[in-house]
């Protein structure tokens, strides 16, 4: 017994959060998040991802404009692992276990009088008509390669998720998620305390970011989410070091790609 | 004089990062004619919601909404109508033709490109400053809409053609009735006195919205309250519900065509309480509120227009310095971080 005491007190004083918040998030808005596309709908899941929350509670500051490089690749690593030892939130789920949806038309128009919609694309060049007539392809008639027109399925307004945030840092009282800048109203419902739990079998209750998760950590089995940036994990069974927040299990040493710098 | 007020939530130049100061407007928005808002295309019904009517009064009911993009949309076109007229809408890097929206080809340099954003086009992409909500009916919808036959009636006025066909163009169509009240909170981020101007100009001069029609659509804009902080305002939905709950309390009669007046006085009863909300540092008082938008009238006006919006235009220039000094941006940039 002395043993399993010592053991149990260092990884306490490991612990790099004394305390994690339950917060639930309403939707003022419908959410939308491009996280599938079947033709031309674009789906979004049912739960908010949490490098998504971690920027929109402030806690990374992504440029307004992004020019170069950044355009194409995400700054995840830059941003968000060094916040490893202050805090870390979970991906959002569905307090009812699952979120409702509705769907929407999009239609982008142009700021022109005179416009046609060729190939996934307004076409405002009216002088190039006489040209697409003879069978020749001006630019401006060309495919685009984002899209201009499809359905879109948003999570519906008034759904509430749930997740936890680690560390005492502030939290706003709306933040703004999604493709739309989507408010969303965060309430704080109780303060919870970490105990941390020896090496064994757990079923962990929330739903987790796999890049987060520990690689030394067993995964037994789960279901997954598939969906950018990072795919979610739920219900999954795991072999190894945990942390008890309340009524809720997780592995222990969660933390933003897994603590992992530039590799 | 007013704009002083808002100096600590005001950038002094386009900064790149975000630094927490935000201007939350409070808008409403009055329709002055027949007008359409729809989700999905034609001859599905008008955009409503069913939602709790109050914030104490939970019980639910089907309010119209005119979405986020419904609104951003026309306003923009309309500050663009200037830009192109003054010539300070540029040439897009990858197709060789003059900033146009949503063709894939922003000029990433004009003032609407800066403030509104826009998605990967050539070289980059940009967030935009200006954060629309969904805006809401205070009242019902089942009071709001009207109903419409439309009869294409042929050149002999009457419903059958020369050879006697009955006209087949029958069908009804719903419509918002003008007079309707939607509230409104539009948030801008890190912006500075010009573009504020700019962002309050377009919702000002915007009078048309919803479905592409010339006679359709009217509606006025009237600018209730604006507050500088570091934080969000309540969503638009918990304003027309706190709106909801004090009418009900002050026992007016929902029913439409509903007095503006009281409509307002309710609105600015409710907000008042905002300032004492966390992050929320300040609300322009009624007089400072008037003097901002004679000031926003005045750079507006004929005689002031071109010199403000070149003012503006031009404090983009240094940005606008592109490639081959982009490492040396880069660095200055995170030097300021
Ligand atoms: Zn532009």
């Amino acid at each position: 017994m002395p043993q399993l005491e010592l053991l149990l007190a260092e990884s306490d004083s490991k612990l790099p959060f004394q305390t994690a918040r339950l917060v639930e998030l309403w939707c003022a808005e419908p959410v939308f998040f491009a996280s599938r596309e079947l033709s031309d709908t674009y789906y979004t899941e049912g739960t908010i991802g949490n490098y998504a929350l971690a920027y929109a509670l402030g806690w990374a500051r992504s440029p307004y404009r992004l020019t170069g490089q950044d355009t194409g690749r995400p700054r995840y690593l830059e941003d968000l692992t060094p916040l490893a030892e202050q805090c870390y939130i979970l991906p959002a789920w569905h307090i009812e276990g699952n979120a409702s949806f509705r769907f929407e038309r999009f239609n982008a128009l142009s700021d022109s009088y005179w416009y046609a919609m060729t190939n996934n694309r307004v076409a405002t060049a009216r002088e190039d008509l006489p040209l697409k007539r003879t069978g020749k392809k001006p630019n401006t008639f060309r495919p685009s390669n984002f899209p201009q027109t499809g359905r879109l399925r948003m999570i519906e307004r008034g759904n509430r998720f749930q997740t936890l945030v680690f560390g005492d840092r502030e939290v706003p009282e709306y933040i703004r998620v999604g493709k739309f800048t989507s408010k969303v109203r965060v309430d704080l419902l109780r303060k919870l305390t970490i105990t941390p739990l020896p090496q064994g079998e757990y079923r962990c209750n929330a739903y987790l970011s796999a890049a987060d998760i520990p690689s030394s950590l067993e995964l037994l089995a789960f279901d997954l989410i598939s969906m950018p940036p990072v795919s979610l994990l739920k219900n999954l069974r795991f072999r190894g070091a945990a942390w008890q927040v309340g009524d809720f299990i997780l592995p222990a040493n969660l933390k933003f790609c897994g603590g992992r710098n530039n590799e | 004089m007013s704009i002083e007020k808002l100096q600590p939530f005001l950038a002094p130049s386009y900064e790149n990062f975000p630094k927490g100061r935000t201007i939350g407007v409070v808008v409403l928005r009055t329709t002055q004619s027949e007008t359409i808002f729809r989700t999905e295309g034609t001859g599905e019904p008008m955009c409503s919601e069913y939602v709790q009517a109050g914030v104490q009064n939970t019980e639910s009911i089907s309010r119209l909404v005119m979405t986020k993009r419904k609104q951003v949309a026309p306003e923009r076109r309309k500050g663009r109508e200037f830009l192109r007229s003054h010539e300070l809408l540029y040439t897009a890097p990858k197709s060789d033709s003059i900033c146009a929206l949503n063709t894939n080809a922003p000029c990433e340099m004009c003032i609407d490109c800066f403030l509104y954003g826009f998605a990967a086009g050539g070289e980059g992409a940009q967030k935009s400053r200006v954060w629309t909500e969904d805006a809401f009916s205070v009242l019902p919808s089942t009071e709001l809409i009207g109903d419409r036959t439309i009869n294409a009636i042929f050149e002999t006025g009457t419903m059958r053609d020369e050879k006697g066909n009955a006209s087949t163009a029958l069908n009804t169509s719903e419509y918002i009735k003008p007079g309707v009240h939607f509230l409104d909170i539009v948030t801008l981020k890190d912006v500075t006195a010009d573009e504020l101007r700019y962002a309050l100009g377009n919702i000002l001069l915007t009078s048309r919205y919803g479905a592409v029609s010339s006679r359709v659509g009217r509606m006025e804009n009237q600018i209730l309250g604006i507050f500088g902080g570091i934080a969000e305002l309540p969503s638009s939905l918990e304003l027309v519900q706190g709106v909801y709950d004090k009418l009900a309390a002050d026992g007016k009669a929902l029913e439409h065509p509903f007095k503006t007046e009281p409509l307002i006085a309710a609105a600015k009863s409710v907000i008042a309480t905002w300032t004492n909300k966390r992050g929320i540092s300040m609300q322009l008082s009624a007089d400072e509120l008037d003097a901002l938008i004679a000031d926003v009238d005045r750079n507006w006006s004929l005689n002031e227009q071109e010199t403000f919006l070149k003012r503006l235009d031009r404090s983009y220039a240094s940005l606008r310095k592109v490639k081959s000094e982009g490492k040396k941006k880069g660095r200055d940039q995170q030097q300021e971080e």
